[in-house]
């Protein structure tokens, strides 16, 4: 760890917002051609993009169950996403983590009984990072998996609460999560607001956890809203965006 | 009429009703793809995986000869297949067949019966959830296409179209395309037969 940094200056964060205010969030449906379903998000400093295919073939053959598809899930950072990640791609212990949390996140969510069989594939590619891809891209995934018209239970959205000068704050950035106290991102799903993803580093009592279960769910509704907007505007756009 | 989007998880009926691409929890069905819905409460998908059932009418192409019989490509996970020693056809690597699912089974493989081969032309990829738009009321814009075209369409469940090989194909492709984008507008048919007439 490096020296201490001052995070909460007079009530503002780093970035000039306020503990329970999230940054600025552009989501997009649809963007790719040849993918089943697509999405690109834009939540402050983060890029992401996010393809779905399926569900089709499952290779290897012997991975397939007769019961339920197989969904797959491929997270990866550009080599360009962020100062940590030095000029190379491909698997590393972050990514797989990453990769498997969010497959599970969404295991939850797909009805799989109805394409035995089967896998569905889900590829986030991650373009320039700057704390929070891991939410940002389950919520970006919901969407691309909505307009892939793979049928759901629900939708989810996911952000991260934490602990920065002792104050509880609100989709922390980068700054807040490598020098902050604590950190937990929570993806939450929307009708039955289910818990879907819960981690945790550093330390937080019982109090503050309930504390930050509650400001999560009041980001998710907010993010839930973008996400519908994102979607329908798919449909609205789509009129306009024809040109011969 | 008013149209209202809903997204997966959303009520769409305060009771048991059994729908495609819906799901029922408690006394209450929920929609499970992105659709919408009337003000008479009538629910459409607007994007959707195709699932064969018995009795659709596939397009499809032969991607391998088997001694059991061919395999189809037919837009879903699997290939389906024709049982060679049920058809008088004998069929090639390439061809374009027209025929009517037979069977599924548990796991969603599919046994494809009368068996019909079409004759040279184009497979065009259409979602299956806006295939009702393509044919029309009537079939108005199905015989709009190919009155425009000047050829022969046909249309498959599974969401591949085929265009005879005599026909404008690249206008039937602006066309298709256009649709692609404007299926779930009211007042298609009128825009397309304005957009056929100008070329």
């Amino acid at each position: 760890m490096g020296e201490k940094v001052q995070l909460i200056i007079d009530g503002k964060r780093t970035d000039g917002r306020t503990p329970d205010e999230m940054r600025d969030i552009r989501i997009e449906a649809g963007i790719l051609k040849e993918a089943d379903g697509s999405s690109y998000i834009e939540w402050g400093g983060n890029k992401i993009i996010c393809g779905v295919y399926g569900p089709r073939e499952c290779i290897p053959r012997h991975g397939a169950s007769p019961y339920h598809a197989i969904v797959k899930c491929r997270y990866m950072m550009s080599p360009f996403a962020s100062l940590e990640e030095h000029g190379r791609s491909g698997p590393s212990r972050r990514s797989v983590e990453l990769s498997k949390v969010i497959r599970e996140t969404f295991e939850n969510l797909i009805l799989v009984e109805k394409f035995p069989n089967t896998q569905i594939d889900l590829f986030i590619d991650v373009l320039q990072a700057n704390g929070g891809t891991r939410t940002a891209s389950i919520t970006a995934a919901t969407v691309a998996l909505v307009n892939a018209g793979i049928p759901m239970k629900d939708m989810v959205s996911a952000v991260a609460v934490g602990k920065a000068d002792d104050t509880l704050v609100l989709d922390l950035n980068k700054a807040e999560d490598n020098q902050g106290q604590s950190d937990m991102p929570l993806a939450i799903s929307h009708k039955d607001k289910k818990l879907l993803l819960v981690q945790m580093d550093g330390l937080l009592t019982k109090e503050e956890i309930a504390k930050m279960v509650d400001m999560a769910d009041k980001g998710c509704e907010q993010l839930h809203e973008m996400q519908s907007a994102g979607l329908k505007g798919v449909y609205e756009q789509e009129g306009k965006k024809l040109e011969w | 009429m008013e149209k209202k989007i809903v997204l997966p998880g959303e009520k769409i009926a305060d009771s048991r009703i059994n729908a495609p691409n819906t799901y029922i929890d408690g006394n209450a069905t929920y929609a499970a793809v992105i659709g919408s819905v009337d003000n008479e409460g009538r629910y459409i998908s607007l994007e959707n995986r195709y699932k064969p059932f018995v009795g659709d009418t596939i397009i499809g192409m032969v991607t391998d000869i088997r001694r059991a019989g061919y395999l189809v490509d037919m837009n879903i996970p699997h290939s389906g297949l024709i049982v060679s020693r049920e058809v008088r056809l004998k069929l090639q690597l390439g061809d374009v067949v027209l025929c009517r699912v037979k069977m599924v089974n548990e796991v969603g493989e599919v046994e494809l019966g009368e068996v019909r081969r079409l004759p040279k032309g184009k497979i065009v990829e259409f979602p299956t959830a806006k295939i009702p738009r393509l044919i029309g009321r009537k079939s108005s814009m199905l015989n709009l296409l190919k009155e425009h075209a000047g050829g022969d369409v046909m249309v498959g469940n599974n969401g591949y179209v085929w265009v005879s090989e005599k026909s404008d194909i690249p206008l039937f492709l602006k066309a298709v395309e256009m649709m692609k984008l404007k299926a779930h507008t009211s007042g298609l048919t009128d825009e397309i037969a304005a957009m056929l007439q100008k070329r």
